[in-house]
């Protein structure tokens, strides 16, 4: 199944998640105008997000994209592991 | 630390952006000093930030038909219409020692230069977190940067005039939006430097230019060969490629 949401994270920047997923998440795309240090983490982000169960809470999903960024020294402006677990929690349909 | 400082020069949107990432290239190899840019677009352009989609952002049929080019950034943040003489663009690449550690803080810096040149026209303006400057409340200028192998490049746009009608016409907002109560909405939330003071772009360059400079030592200077020449390569393998512009 596909999935597309958008929100504007309140204080922050516009977050879009286009995703395809089954019982896991098969593909993930995190669009919008946020801004990540360095650029080329985000891949590294989406990567880490494909597999898991499209059943995944907000925690589970926060405290992934939290591991990335922590073990990569990413700095995130504009949104947050926990805005885009929110975001992918609206593109999954339940 | 003298800065160098690179005249306002009008080219076209895959020059403009190959030539920030060349200079910042040449700065963190050591060959570069830390340099001021200013500059225009023409053609008229959109960029979009480095995670946005040029789909979803642009009206990119409708940007062929007008003539009017579209490139990706290599800094994050929103897409942006840069008419032709409707906006002064800075760029400041130099090392990012030079700058507070914090990326906010660095925004405040670069952005306050932006905010003194304001000034020399006499138009009041605040920094807004994250990458915003204000006058009244309404947008004047949108900022973005990005740090790499310890350089810090950061761009920005000085809006002169407004056209909200074009702008719509090219970022991907569907028809039925484009109705009074949107052009009003945005114009309640957008402003130019034309709507405050009556000065020319030439008047606005040299206020900014002063803004930019003020307590640094400074040279007007230009491109090496080396930059120029990267330039060029970037122009063609990376900002004018189907591959860069649509990757996400």
């Amino acid at each position: 199944m596909e999935g597309m949401a958008r929100q504007k994270i309140p204080g922050g920047k516009l977050l879009t998640v286009k995703i395809t997923y089954s019982s896991k998440i098969d593909s993930i795309q995190l669009l919008g105008d946020f801004f990540l240090y360095p650029e080329s983490s985000l891949q590294l982000i989406e990567s880490a997000l494909v597999g898991m169960e499209s059943s995944s809470t907000m925690e589970e999903l926060s405290s992934k994209v939290a591991q990335v960024v922590a073990k990569n020294e990413i700095e995130m402006i504009g949104i947050t592991p926990d805005s885009i677990a929110q975001t992918i929690l609206m593109a999954v349909k339940r | 630390m003298k800065w160098r400082v690179l005249p306002l020069a009008t080219h076209d949107a895959f020059y403009n952006m190959a030539t920030d990432e060349a200079i910042s290239d040449a700065i963190a190899q050591g060959k570069a000093p830390p340099t001021i840019r200013f500059y225009q677009w023409k053609p008229g352009a959109v960029s979009i930030g480095h995670f946005q989609s040029m789909n979803d952002e642009v009206n990119v049929g409708r940007c062929k038909s007008f003539g009017i080019d579209y490139v990706r950034r290599k800094t994050g943040g929103g897409a942006v219409y840069h008419a032709e003489n409707g906006e002064i663009t800075y760029s400041v690449i130099a090392p990012e020692s030079l700058f507070p550690k914090g990326i906010i803080e660095s925004y405040k810096v670069i952005c306050g230069w932006v905010v003194d040149g304001l000034s020399e026209v006499g138009i009041s303006s605040q920094f807004a977190p994250i990458n915003d400057i204000l006058v009244s409340g309404k947008k004047i200028s949108g900022n973005a940067q990005t740090r790499r192998r310890g350089t810090l490049l950061q761009h920005g746009t000085i809006l002169y005039d407004l056209n909200v009608e074009k702008m719509f016409s090219i970022l991907k907002i569907s028809n039925e939006k484009i109705s009074d109560k949107m052009i009003k909405s945005v114009e309640e939330r957008v402003t130019c430097v034309l709507r405050h003071k009556k000065v020319s772009e030439e008047a606005l360059y040299k206020a900014l230019l002063k803004g930019f400079t003020k307590g640094k030592e400074y040279e007007f200077g230009k491109l090496s060969a080396n930059e120029i020449e990267k330039t060029s390569q970037l122009v063609k393998t990376v900002y004018k490629t189907q591959e860069w512009n649509f990757m996400r």
